[in-house]
């Protein structure tokens, strides 16, 4: 008969084996300012695809109010979540991001167009829930406004 | 003894009306086009994309339906003939050579590219987009869009090219091409095929096929 080791690991194996799920559970743990950098690009991406939702369900005759009242909440989750995606230390100097310093230099500035989104962004859901096509325009164009005031101070150009 | 002034070489009818307008409606457009990207002037820029749609239209068509000098038929050629046209032993014929061909076609297929993606393109925030990105992701609008990017940044080194070979034909060859494009004729010495012209009802067709199919891109051919 023969004897098969308990263990299906090789000496070599053993050492990442046990290491990999630690190094996890510390990411877990602790996010890296370069993991919030990247959360935060990801959360600016889902915005990006939440507005591009809301113009294309917005046009025409017959809007489609379900994928629009879903892209409205997305927006508002965002103006809220967007106080925490900005820790001090994820800026330039961690690595890669259209971030700019002045967000930090000048918060209180920066605190003010982050609320100009959060204030607007709710108007965009009362629309959708209102089935106001018109109402939808008027505060997806104000809500733009708000993007533009905070990215021509605080955001990179290209 | 007086010397009598040698008569002005005799003028080659070369490019008509259609061709010439289109020619520079481009260039105008295109400068727009760029001008009001650069500047984030996109509710103009979508339009000026539009009116260079429609231009390029009636171009393609032209190219199949025009004047003998617009058709595609007539001046595109193979690598062969360019090596014949570089060595002198082409056989001339009225409106482009073949290596002036060679950068027409290059510039056509880039245009129609730069539109094609710059229709589909999505902003870095969702929020300006070109009429036909309803029908692709997000995702598939940033690439779209990034692609647009990129094919100017050739579109532009193509022009200057285009633009230096117009200049050493002027300076060195000594052929005034520009003013031919302008004026839509050329002096020329020498025996070559007539141009033949094509219809005024041509034209109209081709005015309406154009201006229909950029309604309906503006729609999203969404009717």
């Amino acid at each position: 008969m023969i004897r098969r080791p308990l263990l299906r690991f090789r000496p070599f194996q053993i050492v990442p084996a046990l290491v990999a799920p630690m190094m996890v559970a510390v990411a877990a743990w602790a996010a890296t300012p370069q993991e919030a950098q990247k959360a935060r690009h990801e959360h600016y991406e889902e915005l990006g695809e939440a507005f591009k939702a809301v113009r294309d369900n917005s046009r025409g005759d017959s809007p489609n109010w379900a994928a629009l009242e879903k892209a409205a909440q997305t927006v508002l989750e965002a103006s809220v979540d967007q106080q925490k995606w900005f820790a001090k230390g994820t800026g330039p100097e961690a690595g890669k991001t259209r971030a700019l310093p002045e967000i930090w230099t000048k918060a209180d500035d920066f605190t003010a167009a982050q609320k100009m989104f959060s204030d607007r962004a709710p108007k965009l859901l009362a629309a959708v829930q209102a089935k106001d096509a018109a109402g939808v325009q008027a505060a997806f164009k104000e809500l733009g406004g708000s993007c533009k005031n905070c990215h021509d101070n605080f955001r990179a150009p290209e | 003894m007086s010397e009598v002034p040698a008569p002005p070489p005799p003028r080659l009818r070369v490019w008509d009306v259609p061709t010439r307008l289109v020619h520079w409606l481009l260039v105008l457009g295109f400068a727009l086009s760029w001008w009001t990207g650069e500047t984030g002037r996109l509710e103009w820029h979508r339009w000026s994309g539009y009116a260079l749609l429609g231009l390029l239209t009636f171009r393609i068509y032209w190219g199949f339906f025009g004047s003998s000098t617009a058709r595609f038929s007539r001046f595109v050629r193979g690598p062969k003939t360019v090596v014949s046209y570089l060595r002198g032993t082409w056989a001339q014929q009225p409106g482009h050579n073949p290596l002036g061909a060679l950068s027409v076609v290059v510039m056509l297929v880039l245009l129609v590219a730069q539109i094609g993606f710059g229709l589909f393109a999505v902003d870095v925030d969702g929020l300006e987009s070109g009429p036909l990105s309803l029908y692709v992701s997000f995702d598939a609008g940033r690439m779209a869009a990034e692609w647009h990017e990129g094919i100017f940044e050739v579109l532009l080194w193509v022009v200057a090219l285009h633009v230096l070979a117009i200049a050493y034909y002027l300076f060195v060859k000594r052929q005034n091409l520009a003013a031919a494009m302008v004026r839509g004729s050329r002096e020329f010495d020498g025996e070559v095929p007539p141009v033949e012209g094509a219809s005024r009802l041509r034209f109209i067709i081709g005015v309406i096929i154009a201006a229909l199919f950029t309604w309906a891109v503006t729609k999203a051919f969404d009717f």
